[in-house]
């Protein structure tokens, strides 16, 4: 038997575009293989805030929030978002992103909360499986909430 | 050692059988014993977007079966239908021209790099603005931060576009603007700084995107709600028709339905449906068909598969021809006749082993040629994906068009692909299949229905995540993607990153100028803005006071936004 718990509630995710960058394909991609693997996906549309994204992460009550950027603006945009999700008590979210993300930035983005960057070109079924990951090791730690 | 092949030369066709017979024939004794031998290496075989079936070989039979007929279907270049091109002698007597895209920084940067690529042969240039500008916001707004001058060139005042357009307008031949949501402030901003310039309007083609219904359907780069959005452009249209007749007041970029992954049917089918509804709305105006049709410009991108990207714009050329005949009654060949600009797709360009880019590109750009390439030619760079061009791959880039145009022969004889079995068959296929698909949107109410229901979003978001699926599954091999993977590959290409300051001076240069303009004819100029866009009389008049005594590109929209409100659609409406 394993110790892993299996999931009973889907994840909850945050799917998020932030500030002026309005490239859809990839995220409507991402959204639509998380769905096909039983996530429930909610998307704020185009062009929000730090402080909206935020906001929407703590009432919707996800899990999860991804961004997805290709418009350079990532190295303001993405460590502020992190900031206002801990100085609002929501630092256990898992902090993902994606997009046009040069190498030479990762670094940043990982101090600054992002567990995990999906650079151009990953395959759904990769994103997947690291939530799906992350999910079944947060239950087995008992830190996960139905 | 014997060839595969040797074993079938004794199959010799008996006399005076007929096509049919003798096609059946060759396919049991030569071809079917032949795969039995050697299976096939893909099942099924199809063309890369649409997923249509492809045979192994087309034959006059085929082209019987879509009933084709030379006279009615391709006609001769520069005649109904245009299927073989709109130029009577094809590229024979000039070349498209050969253009690239370029924009970021400030107005100096930009012009500096423009200035820059017309001295490596490129006689049109295409404006890009930044993020912020396209969505109707001044450089120091809030929420703009970080996105100032990134993708695309700053524009916050007049002052900015006459920086930018300190070039040799001797060289210049051509210029493309793409700003579409606030489309009457950039419009007027233009004209204003050629005026400072001195420059005769009459003297070069200026080009506006105008594509605010595309923005709606996968672009979202827009301000306020789709009718609103529709005005807009009309009112832009108008005025180009009335003052400035040699311009070109409009462009449906295709071009960016197809990096939405819109495949070739419902490419040239929305760009169709949506050029209807600007028609429709331009002859409100009381100007007539063969008036407004000679005026739109189609900006259509060609993917990797060759043949659906040759096809397709074949099948423009007479679908446009039709449409204008049948739907509208246009007589003018003029009116009859398709502009367009091609340009192969960045969306196959890959992150990975970025050089392999400059082979597709040569793939896509002499399709584009093979395809009729309308009257101009831009080409991507091959390190696109990255970030933005820098500057050996405009150089690159600029080669590349001059090396297909002068070196591979296919732009020697006019339509050189006309009259292939499966390049026929596919041509009339996408024509037939775009006409009903247009037929449907029209049945719907037209594209501005189409879009406020949701219905181009939607069919877009399955397709992207179709697509992707073929390339994750491995139904689409794509070199460095999914094949030919470089493990671990170290990327060795140089970048080009816009400077960390140059936001902060566009701001400061901003601020500046507020302090520093007359602010009470300001106040009066977005008044009258306001009152244009109640009372629905034509909004680049008084834009262009506005923009003469420096009201910026940010109050402007805002003017606008007081009057319109502003567009949030919700999932269902974008697709996502």
């Amino acid at each position: 038997m394993s110790a892993v718990q299996v999931p009973v509630r889907p994840l909850r995710v945050l799917l998020a575009k932030l500030g002026m960058d309005t490239h859809t394909v990839g995220i409507t991609v991402v959204a639509h293989a998380l769905r096909e693997a039983g996530m429930e996906v909610i998307f704020t549309g185009l062009k929000q805030t730090p402080e909206a994204v935020a906001s929407a992460a703590i009432q919707e009550d996800v899990d999860v929030v991804g961004i997805s950027s290709l418009s350079a603006g990532h190295t303001r945009s993405l460590p502020r978002l992190a900031r206002l999700l801990h100085s609002q008590g929501a630092g256990d979210k898992l902090l993902v992103a994606g997009g046009v993300i040069p190498p030479e930035d990762l670094p940043l983005l990982h101090e600054a909360g992002f567990a995990k960057i999906f650079t151009m070109g990953t395959d759904t079924r990769e994103i997947v499986a690291y939530l799906n990951d992350w999910w079944s090791q947060r239950r087995a730690a008992g830190i996960a909430r139905d | 050692m014997s060839r595969p092949l040797d074993r079938f030369e004794n199959a010799a066709p008996a006399a005076n059988e007929d096509l049919d017979s003798a096609a059946l024939r060759w396919e049991r004794e030569v071809r079917a014993p032949f795969v039995a031998a050697h299976p096939e290496r893909r099942d099924p075989f199809v063309t890369q977007a649409l997923r249509w079936p492809i045979k192994p070989l087309y034959t006059p039979a085929d082209l019987a079966a879509v009933g084709f007929d030379y006279q009615r279907d391709l006609g001769f270049p520069g005649e109904y239908p245009y299927t073989r091109g709109t130029q009577p002698n094809g590229h024979r007597s000039n070349f498209w021209t050969m253009a690239q895209v370029t924009g970021f920084g400030k107005g100096e940067d930009w012009a500096k790099r423009a200035r820059y690529m017309l001295d490596q042969g490129l006689q049109g240039l295409i404006l890009e603005h930044d993020l912020p500008t396209t969505n109707g916001y001044d450089s120091d707004d809030p929420l703009v931060e970080g996105e100032v001058g990134r993708a695309g060139m700053a524009l916050d005042s007049l002052e900015d576009l006459e920086r930018a357009l300190d070039l040799p307008f001797d060289k210049l031949k051509y210029l493309m603007s793409v700003c579409n949501a606030p489309q009457p402030v950039n419009l007027a901003m233009i004209i204003a700084a050629l005026e400072k310039r001195q420059v005769d309007p009459n003297k070069f083609v200026l080009h506006i995107v105008n594509g605010i219904l595309i923005e709606y359907t996968c672009v979202g780069r827009y301000i306020y709600p789709p009718e609103h959005g529709l005005r807009i452009a009309t009112d832009c249209i108008e005025y180009i028709i009335k003052n400035h007749p040699n311009w070109a007041p409009l462009s449906i970029i295709s071009a960016q339905l197809q990096p939405a992954k819109a495949n070739p049917v419902q490419e040239l089918a929305f760009s169709m449906a949506i050029a209807m509804a600007y028609i429709d709305a331009t002859l409100q105006r009381g100007l007539d068909i063969d008036t407004v049709a000679p005026y739109f410009h189609f900006v259509i991108n060609v993917d990797m598969d060759f043949f659906e990207g040759i096809c397709k714009l074949r099948a423009y050329r007479k679908v446009w021809a039709r449409l204008m005949k049948e739907r509208y009654g246009a007589s003018t060949p003029r009116a009859l006749k398709i502009r367009m600009m091609t340009s192969p797709t960045t969306i196959a360009l890959t992150l990975q082993q970025p050089l392999n880019n400059i082979g597709r590109l040569a793939i896509m750009a002499t399709a584009c040629a093979l395809g009729g390439a309308g009257e101009t030619m831009t080409t991507p760079l091959h390190d696109e994906a990255h970030a933005l061009p820098a500057e050996e791959a405009i150089r690159v880039g600029a080669a590349l068009q001059h090396i297909v145009a002068h070196e591979s022969g296919v732009a020697e004889t006019i339509d050189p692909l006309a009259g292939s079995y499966y390049v026929e068959t596919l041509t009339r296929q996408i024509e037939d299949a775009a006409m009903a698909e247009i037929d449907k949107i029209t049945r719907m109410g037209g594209a501005l229905k189409a879009i406020e229901s949701g219905y181009f979003q939607r069919a877009l978001g399955r397709e992207q995540y179709e697509r992707n699926q073929d390339v994750e599954r491995g139904r689409r091999k794509w070199v460095g993607v999914n094949h030919l993977v470089a493990p671990g590959e170290k990327r060795q290409i140089e970048i080009f990153r816009a400077d960390q300051s140059m936001e902060d001076e566009q701001v400061a240069r901003l601020r500046a100028l507020r302090a520093r303009r007359d602010n009470a004819a300001v106040q009066a100029a977005l008044e009258a803005v306001r009152a244009a866009a109640r009372n629905g009389s034509n909004l680049v008049p008084p834009c262009l006071a506005a923009v003469k005594v420096y009201a910026t590109h940010g109050e402007l929209c805002n003017a606008m936004r007081d009057v319109f409100g502003v567009h949030t659609p919700d999932s269902q409406l974008t697709g996502v």
